[in-house]
């Protein structure tokens, strides 16, 4: 008899708890959908800016803007 | 000869039980399969020779005033040392995968499935004669399908803690047969063609949406379930320390030295609850037996929900990734990583499973967190 009803509260929390996750998790997803939002634009500037600081270090202005230049024609070809 | 007498009952000889040297046998196992297996050795090491040094008999290191009994006290029954270890989680955790792909998230939330189908079964195991689980046994056992260590730890130590020692062996030992324990189950719920499925390359993700990230979740947290906030609190701000970028020397400690030390004491902490008095009773069977089940219908429910998901979706989805949503980072996920190769060498998922695994660390605080809230 209070194995069923213990049962009983067991299925409920069961219910109730992937609900829980369920809706906690799917908030977050939404969110996060708009954190991207928030937050995109920046990733291009930021990977580029990276990629320069990186090769300015020891490589002369000129090397760069020509690589840069190599690049981007082979980008425009594609 | 009144001498000898009593130095023979001071010694170990003198003074042993069956049921303590049971239990340092199974401290022995654990040794073993820790350095000659190499399952979990980190924490089954420490475990294994925290399960000898309680059982020594006269020495009472697991009784009040020995070591192992401050330790346990500091630092489990305070529920310190997991959220230190969670922490330490969050520091080594990268979720750029689950950023860029955020539907991953749902697939961490279905294979929490497990946790929630094991309690009831934890619950209907009382018809067996021999075991009495309340409802705060069975939430403490039906965590280890969460498949965190930490969790299951700090869960255990506020619902059920005469059942930690049995649950947190049940929890890391399953953790280490992730590879065996999953890929019979992943093969027979798809088809080879399902196997096959080729998912598109991950966006990249900006530092901006990893700094933010963590303080999303904690807001979340905050709002909607304070009780998971011990848990997440602390996994947000160990990732939030890794990401931000202006303190990697506390990001490095949380990583290393910090996890490291609190993962001697956690060890040895378990380890004291591993007296035979505790650990040789039928419900330590049960658990293990509830603790495969938990594991095995977790990774069902992630394959099925990424099979649904598939269908539905535009973009294709490898059902095999579901079964990374039981956390057991990153064992999980790279065992997704190999049953997709063996379908199709060229299809390395290994990225894409890490997300569903990482959704599968928060998915498996926040049930911590409703199991909290609810039976606690």
């Amino acid at each position: 008899m209070d194995i069923v009803s213990l049962l009983l509260q067991a299925a409920n929390l069961m219910v109730t708890g992937m609900v829980g996750v369920f809706v906690f998790l799917s908030i977050l997803i939404f969110a996060v959908k708009n954190l991207a939002k928030l937050a995109g634009p920046e990733t291009s500037g930021d990977t580029s800016t990276k990629a320069v600081s990186k090769s300015s270090t020891g490589v002369s202005s000129a090397h760069i803007a020509a690589i840069t230049a190599a690049i981007a024609q082979y980008r425009t070809k594609k | 000869m009144e001498g000898l007498l009593n130095l023979w009952h001071a010694t170990g000889l003198a003074n042993f039980t069956i049921p303590a040297l049971v239990m340092m046998a199974v401290g022995c196992g654990l040794l073993y399969l820790a350095i000659a297996k190499g399952f979990e050795p980190l924490l089954l090491v420490p475990i294994g020779f925290g399960a000898i040094l309680t059982n020594i008999p006269v020495a009472g290191l697991a009784e009040p005033g020995g070591l192992l009994y401050y330790v346990y006290y500091i630092g489990i029954d305070s529920g310190v040392f997991p959220l230190l270890i969670f922490m330490g989680v969050g520091a080594l955790t990268d979720f750029s995968a689950l950023i860029a792909n955020p539907r991953m998230l749902l697939l961490g939330a279905a294979a929490q499935f497990g946790i929630f189908a094991t309690l009831f079964g934890a619950i209907a195991l009382n018809y067996v004669p021999g075991f009495e689980f309340t409802l705060k046994d069975a939430s403490a056992i039906a965590i280890i399908g969460g498949a965190d260590g930490p969790t299951a730890i700090f869960l255990a130590s506020k619902l059920a803690p005469e059942l930690l020692g049995a649950i947190a062996v049940a929890a890391y030992s399953y953790m280490a047969l992730v590879p065996i324990i999953q890929p019979p189950i992943m093969r027979a719920l798809t088809s080879e063609q399902e196997r096959n499925i080729e998912m598109p390359q991950l966006r990249v993700v900006s530092k901006k949406e990893k700094i933010l990230f963590p303080l999303v979740v904690l807001s979340l947290t905050i709002m909607f379930l304070p009780a998971a906030t011990p848990l997440v609190g602390m996994f947000c701000l160990g990732n939030l320390m890794r990401e931000c970028g202006v303190v990697d020397r506390l990001s490095n400690t949380a990583q290393n030295e910090l996890i490291n030390i609190t993962t001697i004491f956690l060890g040895l902490a378990v380890g004291s609850k591993l007296a035979a008095d505790q650990f040789l009773t039928v419900e330590t069977l049960g658990i293990l037996v509830l603790g495969a089940l938990a594991f095995s219908i977790g990774t069902a429910s992630g394959v099925f929900m990424a099979k649904i998901m598939n269908r539905l979706s535009s973009n294709p989805i490898n059902p095999l990734v579901g079964a990374a949503g039981v956390s057991a980072v990153p064992m999980a996920a790279r065992v997704v990583n190999k049953v997709g190769l063996e379908a199709n060498p060229h299809n390395f998922l290994l990225m894409h499973a890490m997300g569903p695994n990482v959704a599968g660390v928060l998915g498996s605080a926040v049930a911590a967190g409703i199991l909290l809230a609810l039976v606690g």
